[in-house]
């Protein structure tokens, strides 16, 4: 559904993403997991449109136009980016009616926010609510169900685990699972790896704009470079050392 | 005589109004100063006259004001300030001071650099209510202004458009991944901020029955200046102070002579400057510019 090939990003004379080649097959989870700086959300952003790139990015056989994401959106492609991207400032109903700012067909439209509100009976409840009061978790669903008025085939999630509690992230996390059930196909970028590792199928292990390993999300799990990726986070499988840096606390420049 | 300085300062006052929200729409959107609405406000004055003087209505006058003043509003958006987006602030705001030079000097050459004045006895009907005299422009001026106002508050609140256009000032990049097109949108508030300031020229040169190519710097500034103490970051901060100003304008020439009335206005600005940078309506937390 998704190819991408030699993807190159600069930031000036920053090269944030080297080089990357990835494939999401329709009906997959696939994660895009590394340490901070890797080029993750440089990635992610690139797919969505949000950025300038060079190489190819191709979607369902098209090749997609740099910059372009109102295009992409409509073609199928959905974002939630890193930091979730609520609009504070509107009401939570609000922003679900910005959720289908791209669809002509109204009524369908309006009878699919009444989905979501079903769906997700907190949001339901905080209609009213200015979005900047929710929740952490509560706001991450929103720009879930948000993104997901688009209609799209393929979801695009930047972090959507960031500064959740563990209980909550599992909250997420389950939902992604039962997202990609309905037929969704689901590109994320996570820090958590190993739990990602869980319930993805396949993944790519970013390091300096580079794709260093990629496979199916059960044997990653026990690659060592997974484990030496996250400062911290170590895996009771890996055999590897444990990185000199590994008590130090993870700098979280977005957190 | 209380009650008419009030009415006199309430027609005054809406035209700041006017002129401010157009200021503030664009202020709000793009965090810049669009330093040629004044003369947007002042080519729809002159483009109200040339309208009467044909022989039409006074809402042809209205819509070719309105129209004209949009139209080069989105010039203004195409080449002063979409190609200078990614440059720091202060350089559209140039490109806006250039623009409102270039007006001034077509408008010179086309009308002339004199006042251009109606013929008397075309819009000075007045009704009697009391002891108070209300010109009917003046209640011209009061009524439309209340109808644009009422209507932009409904579409930016209500509709569609509106929340795009929100949904642009706060979060540009989200917006676009929401498939609202940031570059039409910003198209949009252009020249629905120039309808609006055209919309004031024409209602004030008709009301004064006078008009020259310079009046737009005058209630420019002063619209600026309502726009700060309103809030920068608010729209409607707008719809509260633009009357008081008026009045306190009109108060103040009234009883205090006509040397003191700019002295009221911009006072009151740099005391909101200094005691609330923010404006009466602007939220702290707002990242405004500070103009
Ligand atoms: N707007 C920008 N301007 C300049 N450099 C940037 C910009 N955004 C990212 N970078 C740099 O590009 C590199 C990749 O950043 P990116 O945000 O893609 O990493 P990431 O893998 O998402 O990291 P994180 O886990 O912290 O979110 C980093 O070195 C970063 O400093
Ligand atoms: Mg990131």
């Amino acid at each position: 559904m998704l190819t991408v090939r030699g993807l190159e990003v600069l930031y000036g004379p920053i090269r944030a993403v080297r080089g990357v080649d990835l494939d999401v097959n329709a009906g997959e989870i696939v994660a895009l997991i590394g340490a901070n700086g890797a080029g993750k959300t440089t990635t992610i952003r690139a797919i969505a449109g949000l950025t300038a790139f060079r190489g190819e990015i191709a979607y369902c056989g098209r090749k997609l136009r740099p910059n372009a994401a109102e295009r992409n959106l409509r073609a199928g492609i959905a974002l939630v980016p890193e930091g979730r991207g609520i609009l504070g400032r509107m009401s939570v109903g609000e922003n679900l009616l910005m959720g289908v700012y791209c669809r002509s067909d109204r009524a369908a439209a309006l009878a699919d926010i009444d989905r979501m509100y079903a769906r997700f009976p907190i949001l339901d409840q905080r209609r009213r609510a200015l979005a900047s009061v929710l929740s952490g978790g509560e706001q991450q669903l929103l720009a879930i169900a948000r993104a997901l008025l688009s209609r799209p085939r393929l979801l695009l999630l930047d972090e959507p685990s960031l500064g959740l509690a563990p209980k909550t992230s599992d909250i997420v996390f389950d939902l992604i699972a039962a997202l990609r059930r309905d037929g969704l196909t689901v590109l994320l970028v996570e820090q958590k790896a190993r739990q990602t590792l869980k319930f993805a199928d396949r993944a790519y292990l970013l390091e300096n704009g580079r794709v260093i390993t990629s496979g199916a999300a059960a044997t990653l799990a026990n690659d060592p470079r997974v484990a030496r990726a996250f400062l911290g986070e170590t895996s009771a499988a890996s055999p590897a050392a444990p990185s000199p840096l590994a008590d130090q606390p993870v700098i979280r420049p977005h957190g | 005589m209380l009650l008419q300085q009030l009415v006199n300062g309430l027609t005054l006052g809406a035209v700041y109004t006017l002129v401010a929200l157009s200021f503030s729409l664009v202020m709000g959107l793009l965090a810049i100063l669009n330093i040629a609405i004044g003369e947007l406000f002042m080519l729809g004055g002159y483009l109200g006259f040339a309208v009467i003087a044909a022989h039409f209505p006074l809402a042809a006058a209205l819509l070719i004001g309105m129209g004209g003043a949009a139209l080069v509003a989105l010039v203004i958006d195409k080449i002063g300030y979409e190609p200078l987006r990614q440059a720091p602030p202060i350089t559209p705001l140039l490109s806006t001071i250039g623009f409102s030079i270039i007006l001034q000097n077509v408008v010179t050459n086309v009308w002339g650099s004199d006042p251009l004045q109606l013929p008397s006895g075309l819009f000075d009907r007045r009704v009697h209510i009391g002891s108070v005299q209300i010109g009917v422009m003046q209640l011209v001026v009061i009524g439309v202004t209340v109808v644009l106002v009422a209507s932009v508050a409904l579409l930016i609140q209500k509709t569609a458009v509106g929340r795009a256009l929100r949904a642009v000032s706060e979060n540009r990049e989200v917006a676009r991944l929401l498939g609202v097109s940031a570059d039409r949108i910003t198209l949009f508030a252009f020249m629905l901020s120039g309808a609006l300031a055209g919309a004031a020229g024409v209602l004030i040169s008709l009301h004064y029955a006078a008009i020259t190519p310079y009046i737009g710097v005058d209630t420019g500034l002063k619209a600026i200046a309502v726009m700060v103490i309103g809030g920068t970051t608010s729209v409607w901060g707008a719809l509260i102070v633009g009357p008081l100003i008026g009045i306190a304008e009109v108060m103040t020439i009234a009883f205090g002579g006509s040397q003191m009335r700019d002295f009221v206005v911009y006072g009151l600005m740099i005391v909101t400057l200094l005691l609330r940078p923010q404006g009466l309506l602007g939220a702290r937390s707002d990242s405004g510019q500070p103009v």
